[in-house]
């Protein structure tokens, strides 16, 4: 971390990003690291802390597609979803914003230590509008939250429970009249319930590459002249093949142990597993860390 | 002054070592003294040993009367010289014949004179018979030595009746391996095709398993059910579980019916409790265990320590106790069954009930298994709560005696191709999988996708030839290398 691409903004000042000052409860200061500059009108993409491989991969990919499409990308730095998307703009080459619920120049969550060092370095920013050295605490997140859905143009969520701080995020959102975006889940998981719901609430549904692009012009972030075509610059691929394997068709449905699955198709086990495996080497599907296997984007 | 010498023996690790009762009844004052590193329960012998003899109709000599344990530099344990103390006295006073003193005598005595079983009769049978003299014990043990064959087990049942020398050899009938106890059968469990797949596996190759999933899933249901798919216990395998059983005071009828051990110790069990310990040294769950199946529940529950001492016994299949006076050796190969929850609350993944745990804490959970015990484990599998409504429905399952002949039938393939030396990993390995190029292009990426290490890939080779075999198939073909490789170690 250089001490000297620290920045101090207040309302009024010219580097303030105009979009948050507008919003009702704009913060009186905000701390950071990394470009001003960064802190332009950008996409959110907000999710679980305790997010599937369907989530980190959901963050991932339309990160990926709006990065391409010149869009920055705004996050909490959060385990799970925060990170994915993050990361993937890092490696996209695109610009994204951290915005933490502790001091800027702390490393919170340990596990961010590295993306938010990239960004403090000059490749986006981390700001926050506690004090430096201000240590994380449980009520500093939905304020936190407030100031993510205020610097940007629309609010991706790609997983979240019911209740949920992703949950709170888009209502903040709603209030400072983002729009809000989301990627619908399993109506038989409850960790993608949060999703499902907003979009009953109104949000924009997100299941391919067009909807985002879609709702990135619709929310001014691209001009509609310059809409890349999907499936070419985007480089996001469909977001799941078509098939009529069994199996696979059961796993991307939703996640589910190979011992159910047998039970289900009402086929043996062994051939299940030989089954799940060969999908898994094509990278159509992953195992979950609670030994499940489900859907996951092509690699 | 006169003397006697009676033959015993006491336990030190699961071996009796020969000890020698020497008994002098001298002139002076009276007086009844013990020596040769006794316990306190070898000193308290005095006290028995008098009673005995007097309800017996015998007298104890009114004199000095000296016992020396020899070796003396080895401590000796327990109430098994009661019965050697109380002849060695009776020979040297005349009131036994001498020839009641040619067996080497093991056992406690009751006040009233009656003869009770020691722990360990199993190992003094053992080491009797290999000096081929015969044993004087309790009638009560009888059946627990009868597994010796060779053994003239001489059986006692009051102190009285050796006025007429050693009694004539007793035997009973073995039990009949056949008719063993039937163990928690396969059929009862419903459903959980997958984890009944993992069993087998684990059964035929002699594989670690690790059984993940919520609480209630039936873990422990599937744990239990191993032991009765594995091959019977072997005579020489009985014999040698049953001696660890015999030393630790425990029942050795259902192991010397064929019967292979389940232990389950709690997780809150000490170290010592695991992998035995204590003065005298006793043995632990994981040798209680020999050629049979330890089941660690709720595995990240337990102690590091704990888990930790387990690395000698998963690598070489036994354990050494050392101690100040000296080492101790117990057996211990046995067939590992752990299971977990996914988190914490148990919950992750569950499709009912939310998991309540933050992020890190599921981490830090399953990181708690690390080490030698994730190394033993070669097939991770999650079981799931099962409909309740499944296990209304009448399912047509398979027995524990079906799986068994097709886990015998593996085991000897296995067997065959080996002559003896296990293809346990490298070359060997590679060379009983046969793979063809499909299969070897397959386990390639499997180790490419799955970031397998080489104990990875090992694993893997493993398991896939243990499916092979249950298949009756020669070559390891890509269908197991695939099956195979979902059941690698969650990363």
């Amino acid at each position: 971390m250089s001490p000297d691409n620290h920045f101090v903004l207040r309302p009024g000042d010219g580097a303030y990003p105009p979009q948050l000052e507008l919003t009702p409860r704009p913060p009186r200061v905000l701390y950071g690291f990394g470009d001003p500059a960064a802190l332009r009108p950008g996409l959110a993409i907000i999710g679980s802390r305790k997010a599937t491989p369907y989530g980190l991969d959901c963050a991932a990919a339309f990160a990926r597609c709006a990065t391409e499409a010149g869009v920055s990308i705004i996050s909490g730095a959060a385990m799970g979803c925060d990170l994915a998307a993050h990361r993937a703009t890092l490696e996209a080459g695109g610009t994204t914003v951290a915005v933490l619920g502790c001091g800027a120049d702390i490393d919170y969550p340990a596990r961010a230590r590295e993306t938010l060092a990239v960004l403090r370095a000059g490749r986006g920013a981390v700001v926050s509008e506690f004090e430096w050295g201000m240590p994380p605490a449980r009520g500093h997140f939905p304020a936190r939250n407030r100031i993510i859905a205020g610097l940007a143009s629309a609010v991706l969520v790609v997983e979240a429970a019911l209740p949920s701080g992703t949950f709170s995020t888009a209502d903040h959102a709603l209030e400072a009249g983002r729009d809000v975006l989301a990627v619908p889940g399993s109506v038989f998981f409850h960790g993608s319930a949060g999703c499902n719901r907003l979009i009953r609430q109104g949000a924009a549904p997100i299941c391919c590459v067009e909807d985002l692009l879609d709702s990135l012009a619709g929310a001014g972030l691209i001009a509609p002249s310059q809409r890349p075509a999907a499936g070419s610059a985007t480089g996001v691929t469909p977001l799941a093949p078509e098939s009529s394997d069994p199996v696979l068709r059961a796993l991307l449905a939703h996640p589910t142990s190979p011992g159910a699955l047998a039970t289900a198709l009402d086929v043996d086990a062994g051939a299940i597993m030989c089954a799940i495996a060969r999908l898994e080497a094509d990278g159509l599907v992953a195992r979950y860390p609670d030994g499940r296997y489900g859907p996951c984007s092509p690699r | 002054m006169t003397q006697a010498v009676v033959a015993s023996s006491t336990i030190v690790g699961v071996d009796a070592i020969a000890v020698e009762v020497q008994v002098d009844v001298s002139a002076g004052l009276p007086a009844f003294t013990i020596v040769g590193l006794g316990d306190a329960a070898v000193l308290e012998a005095r006290d028995r040993v008098r009673a005995a003899m007097r309800a017996s109709g015998y007298d104890f000599p009114n004199a000095r009367v000296t016992v020396n344990l020899a070796p003396a530099p080895v401590r000796k344990h327990g109430t098994g010289f009661d019965l050697p103390i109380a002849l060695g006295v009776l020979v040297a006073t005349g009131q036994v014949p001498r020839s009641a003193g040619d067996a080497i005598a093991v056992g406690e005595l009751a006040l009233d004179g009656g003869v009770r079983p020691v722990p360990g009769l199993l190992a003094h049978a053992i080491a009797a018979d290999r000096t081929g003299r015969p044993l004087l014990l309790s009638a009560n043990a009888l059946p627990t030595v009868s597994a010796v064959a060779g053994l003239s087990a001489r059986p006692l049942t009051t102190l009285s009746a050796l006025r007429q020398g050693l009694p004539d050899p007793g035997h009973t009938a073995l039990a009949d391996v056949n008719a063993r106890a039937d163990g928690p059968d396969l059929s009862e469990v419903h459903g959980q095709p997958a984890a009944k797949r993992a069993l087998e596996i684990a059964a035929a190759g002699g594989l670690g398993v690790l059984f993940l999933g919520p609480p209630g899933a039936g873990k422990t249901m599937l744990a239990r059910r191993l032991p009765g798919i594995l091959p019977p216990l072997t005579p020489a395998e009985a014999i040698e579980s049953a001696v660890v059983h015999s030393v630790a005071g425990l029942d050795v009828e259902p192991l010397l019916a064929g019967e292979r051990p389940f232990r389950a110790p709690h997780h809150t069990a000490s170290t010592a409790g695991l992998v035995g310990g204590g003065s005298p040294p006793r043995p632990g769950e994981a040798s209680l265990a020999h050629n049979g199946v330890l089941f660690l529940d709720e595995v990240p529950e337990f102690s590091p320590a704990a888990l930790q001492a387990l690395r000698q016994p998963l690598e070489d299949g036994y354990l050494t106790l050392v101690r100040a006076e000296g080492r101790v050796r117990y057996p211990a190969r046995f067939a590992l069954v752990a299971a977990m929850n996914p988190c914490p609350c148990g919950f992750l993944g569950d499709l009912v009930r939310s998991c309540t745990c933050p992020p890190a804490a599921v981490d830090r959970y399953s990181a708690r298994i690390g080490g030698p015990l994730m190394d033993r484990i070669d097939m991770t599998l999650r079981v799931d709560r099962i409909d309740p409504g499944s296990l209304l429905r009448p399912g047509q399952e398979e027995s524990s005696q079906v799986v068994r002949e097709r886990v015998c039938l593996a085991r000897e393939r296995a067997r065959e191709r080996e002559c003896g030396a296990p293809a346990a990993a490298g070359a060997a390995l590679l060379r009983a999988c046969a793979l063809d190029a499909v299969a070897r292009r397959a386990v390639e990426r499997a180790a490419r996708v799955h970031r397998l290490s080489g104990r990875g890939v090992t694993r893997l080779l493993r398991v896939a030839r243990t499916i092979a075999d249950l298949g009756r198939v020669d070559r390891v073909s890509e269908e197991h290398v695939l099956e195979a490789s979902c059941y690698r170690a969650l990363s």
